[in-house]
């Protein structure tokens, strides 16, 4: 870690993803949604009838919706200047050597193949809106462990994936929702079976290379009973002057006794909205875990979810959000408590700079019958600058009276004191600051892999730079 | 006050099959200065031109006003400004009952149905420049106490429409004004007894205070069991000045068939102390909007309630603790027990306005589950635009002791007792921040009262 | 089930061969949903938000509300997809002839 090593050291001037990958996409469809950009995302996937139809449905439903009035500001967001559909190549591969020269060379700059050999259980990558690589390593295959493009999980599994498919969020949940169930594409199928316990992480990683881009990848993962694993997402695309577009929908099913963890470090550049709906549903004995690291786009609105439907199900959120100038993190997470003795914790830290804005936004439910149920919920946010801005709006509603709830909040600046004292240290007050800042995220950092928690570190050092003087 | 109702309802019903509205008509019925009536016509156009909220905004999310039909309520006839004065030997027997035991108050106001009975204030203070007198005769005697002040709060536009209606159809008011250096040393306690359904009582409060005067100021909603309904809407607007130091206290316990809206504005200036508790008991509905506004530097708010709800009582409470000024502080404690089948709300804001450093600010809302089948919702949120301050906010929903109440059991009380004590001992961390022990010692035997203790 | 009368609430040729219709008795609002010759009826109510079910529409044989999607079995009521998590309340439900009846408790 790069403790005493100074910003400037790091040599991090900006934005490390920001390069653009010269490509040649087989297929770009026209620019703005409509029915017909539907049917040729369908037609370019060779979709059953059903998912077409589902598609179509889910257009009229998006079409019906209002947009949001609360969160961020989507004023802004202009769908008909976005490309709902970029195909990069024909086909997925399964080895790094088929992939195009110039769609690998920027994974290899993303340090995707290396992290693969080294410390990944698999990988799936998405570039635009397809997935361009997905294998998993050979032990786990062996084990009946299922890692796929949604698409193959839909061609290979089509009825364990119709079983599951949009139950956790069906496409009227809300807008985004619905725009996601129409145009979806890319994206992971993955499937952990019985007892099967996956101890290195399997990782997506979701590039968006072109201008306006829309990406709406669609994950279902179900991990059997008694199964573990870790799932980690990784964003990242170039810095344009026009808005780009992320909505994702995540559906986890995690039966009784199983563990799943489902990690998220966005790091969009600064001109993306990303509006994703990610949500799990808990059943007996089992634990789900959200980590969700928020530290790009303009604006985010994300909040994890676990519906606890078994008895003694836990649900965990852990949210991090930076919002640097001109970002808006409308983050948190959402527990919904249905069973017994089902219990719960969202642990958000959040972090606002210059003149971003840091939201909390979440809702702690707690059901008739969900007898013994206790929840926690504690928000921390650090506001750096008198012109940055912190809200937190939770959402607590409970109808049974044999429950435990808490929620506390708390906001605070950076202390005087403590810079002062880095800093009569020998530490310059950049380098004061970003550890007061790493101090104050390290109970999130700290259950992250090493490696993701050391790049956690260098964005913040990253950020930090300039917040000074 | 027999020919205002009758005028009320003899117009209300003729007009409704025309104009559609008796509460249109019920304007075209009154004669009263101009300025005020020019307010009414004001307000009623806005009320008119306004939807009624809905459960698809945010603010209204927990309270369904889809039933609340104010065209089905006979407003109250206003107040004349020509009071009665009985003594209260002449007062009807439940107003006079509850007179007893507020000998020790510097000002006290009986009203019936709207119309006030009985009203005394210390001859001292009057001399003092102390103005204690109905709306309407303030507005024909002292047309200066009112003037800005009068309906000018910041309504937000969730509240507007209740509000626009409150001030079109209002019963009557009181006006306590406090010249600057004066301290009132005992409470100003109003009683507001409604005895009839199918109405709609709209009062108002409107509190001046000058520089570095003191003063508490105590109303308290009462009524039987209605077997009609009842709308009742109360509006508050009070101005401390720099340095003063005020406490507001309302207690509504009316009976069953109660609807009770209450919008309350609380303006402090500079180094000023305000305290506002709010207590609810009685009503089917009661939804409580507070605001407090910070706008002076070292400035001081204190903001508290309790609830007890039974049956299928709803309360619905939303607060704002606005810090438009730097270096002020506030502090929110909102206790509630629930049983049966009622429900609550609470939804809370501490906004920081930019520039307003060193604020501190607090927002605590606790909530006890005494049945299965009640319901807590509970939202604290907090919008900081400022990074010079401390600010935290915290709720919890939770249960009697277990360990508390086996222990009362073991020493021979009834479940039903030893949880209706803890009840008590809950509420007890607010009741004790009440600053008068009259006021305070009430307090505790209305909610005594109502618990079953 | 068993007590409380049926009452005579649709003709059978009111409700679309697989849709939904929206009835009520007395204070009951009750959602019929038909499948051929078949009719179920439940309280109009999603469990989620308390949204009418009978503006939502029937979709591979489920009710889908029309505010969330939550989805529901229309024979037993239980939720089929999230947000709900709790069942709808079924009455019991016959067609006499081509009248459709509900039995109101």
């Amino acid at each position: 870690m790069p403790h005493n090593e100074t910003v400037e050291g790091l040599g991090l001037d900006e934005y490390k993803y920001h390069f653009v990958t010269r490509d040649k996409p087989v297929f770009k469809s026209r620019k703005g949604l409509s029915e017909e950009v539907v049917r040729q995302i369908s037609a370019h996937k060779e979709e059953p009838e059903w998912m077409l139809d589902f598609r179509l449905r889910a257009l009229k439903i998006f079409e019906s919706k209002p947009m949001p009035t609360w969160g961020g500001d989507l004023s802004t967001l202009d769908l008909d200047q976005i490309y709902f559909y970029i195909r990069p190549q024909d086909r997925m591969q399964r080895s790094w050597d088929e992939v195009p020269d110039e769609i690998k060379d920027t994974f290899e700059r993303l340090g995707i193949p290396e992290a693969e050999r080294s410390v990944l259980a698999g990988v799936g990558a998405q570039y635009e809106s397809e997935m361009v690589y997905h294998s998993l390593r050979e032990e786990w295959e062996n084990q009946g462990v299922v890692f796929e493009s949604i698409e193959d999980g839909l061609k290979m599994y089509p009825d364990l994936f119709r079983e599951h498919f949009a139950t956790v969020i069906p496409p009227a949940d809300n807008k985004f929702a619905a725009l996601n169930s129409a145009v979806w594409s890319g994206g992971s199928f993955v499937y952990i079976p019985k007892g099967a316990k996956i101890d290195i992480p399997l990782q997506a990683y979701f590039r968006v290379n072109a201008e306006r881009m829309g990406q709406f990848e669609r994950t279902i993962i179900i991990a059997d009973e008694g199964s573990e694993a870790h799932y980690i997402e990784g964003c990242t695309a170039p810095q344009y002057s026009t808005e780009s577009f992320h909505s994702g929908v995540i559906e986890i099913i995690v039966k009784r006794n199983a563990r799943f963890r489902y990690t998220t470090i966005q790091n969009w550049s600064n001109n993306m909205y990303n509006l994703v709906t990610q949500r799990a549903m808990v059943h007996e004995s089992a634990t789900m875990e959200w980590l969700d690291g928020n530290l790009g786009s303009k604006l985010t609105m994300k909040y994890p979810s676990c519906f606890l439907v078994g008895e003694g199900a836990h649900g965990e959120v852990l949210s991090i959000a930076y919002a640097t100038d001109g970002q808006h993190q409308d983050t948190g997470g959402k527990v919904v408590h249905v069973a017994p003795h089902t219990t719960s914790r969202i642990t958000s830290k959040s972090i606002s700079k210059g003149t971003g804005r840091s939201s909390y936004r979440g809702l702690c439910k707690v059901y008739e019958g969900a007898v013994g149920s206790r929840s926690n919920v504690e928000c921390d946010a650090l506001l750096l600058d008198e012109t940055s801005r912190t809200d937190t709006y939770p959402y607590i509603e409970i109808d049974e009276n044999e429950a435990t709830i808490g929620h506390e909040a708390t906001v605070s600046k950076v202390g005087e004191e403590q810079l002062f004292y880095l800093m009569s240290r020998g530490l310059a007050e950049e380098e004061a600051m970003a550890m007061v800042v790493r101090g104050f995220i390290e109970p999130i950092a700290k259950k992250l892999p090493l490696e993701f928690a050391i790049e956690l570190n260098r964005l913040i050092e990253l950020e930090m730079e300039g917040s000074v003087g | 006050m027999a020919d205002g109702v009758t005028t009320a309802r003899e117009a209300g019903e003729t007009e409704a099959g025309v104009a559609g509205s008796r509460l249109a008509a019920f304007l075209e019925t009154l004669d009263e200065p101009a300025t005020l009536l020019e307010r009414r016509r004001r307000a009623w156009e806005r009320y008119t031109e306004l939807p009624m909220p809905t459960r698809k905004s945010e603010e209204w999310r927990y309270t369904d006003l889809s039933r609340l039909d104010p065209e089905s309520h006979v407003p109250f006839a206003p107040e004349s400004g020509e009071e009665e004065n009985r003594d209260a030997g002449d007062l009807p027997e439940q107003a006079a009952r509850l007179l007893e035991g507020m000998e020790a108050r510097s000002a006290v106001a009986v009203r019936v149905d709207g119309r006030t009975l009985h009203r005394r204030l210390d001859p001292a203070l009057a001399e003092r420049g102390v103005v204690f007198a109905p709306i309407r005769r303030v507005a024909r005697e002292r047309p200066e106490l009112l003037a800005e002040r009068l309906y000018t709060s910041d309504v937000s536009p969730m509240e507007e429409k209740l509000w626009s209606l409150h001030v079109a159809m209002l019963t009557g008011g009181d006006v306590l004004y406090v010249p600057d250096g004066v301290r009132v040393p005992e409470p100003v306690h109003v009683l507001r007894w409604a005895g009839e359904g199918d109405r709609l009582l709209s009062t108002h409060t409107l509190l001046v205070t000058g520089r570095e005067a003191e003063v508490t100021w105590v109303e308290e909603y009462l009524s039987p069991d209605l077997e009609s309904p009842l709308l009742s809407l109360s509006g508050l607007e009070l101005f401390a000045g720099d340095g003063a130091t005020v406490h507001y206290l309302s207690l509504q316990r009316y009976g069953r068939g109660v609807k009770h809206f209450s919008i309350q504005h609380l303006l402090a200036g500079r180094d000023t102390r305000l305290s506002g508790l709010n207590v609810n008991l009685g009503g089917d509905l009661a939804r409580d909007d507070v605001t407090s506004h910070l706008e002076g530097p070292g400035s001081e708010s204190e903001m508290l309630a309790l609830w007890f709800g039974d049956g299928t009582q709803h309360f619905d409470h939303h607060t704002l603790q606005h810090h438009a000024a730097p270096h002020a502080y506030s502090d929110l404690l909102y206790k509630g027990a629930l049983t049966d089948s009622a429900r609550s709300v609470f939804r809370g804001l501490i906004r920081v306005d930019r520039g307003a450093q060193l604020t501190d600010a607090y927002q605590t809302n606790r909530n006890l589950l005494l049945s299965k089948h009640c319901h807590a919702t509970t939202l604290p949120n907090l919008e900081i635009e400022a990074d010079d301050v401390r600010c935290s906010h915290g709720a919890t929903v939770g249960q009697v002791d277990e360990g508390m109440l086996f222990y009362l059991m073991s020493r021979g009380l009834t479940r039903l007792t030893a949880e209706r004590l803890l009840v008590f001992g809950f509420f007890d961390e607010v009741l004790e921040r009440v600053p008068v022990e009259g006021v305070r010692e009430r307090l505790r035997d209305a909610i005594g009262s109502k618990i079953g203790l | 089930m068993g007590e409380g009368e049926f009452h005579t609430v649709a003709r059978l040729d009111e409700i679309p061969a697989t849709g939904l219709k929206g009835v009520a008795v007395e204070e009951q609002k009750i959602v019929l949903v038909r499948q051929g010759d078949q009719v179920f009826a439940l309280e109009d109510r999603c469990s989620h938000e308390e949204f009418a079910l009978s503006d939502g529409e029937i979709v591979a044989g489920q009710i889908e509300c029309a505010l969330h999607g939550a989805r529901f079995d229309p024979a037993t009521g239980a939720p089929k997809a999230l947000p709900a998590v709790k069942p709808v309340k079924t009455f019991e439900c016959r067609v006499e002839g081509d009248v459709v009846q509900v039995r109101i408790d």
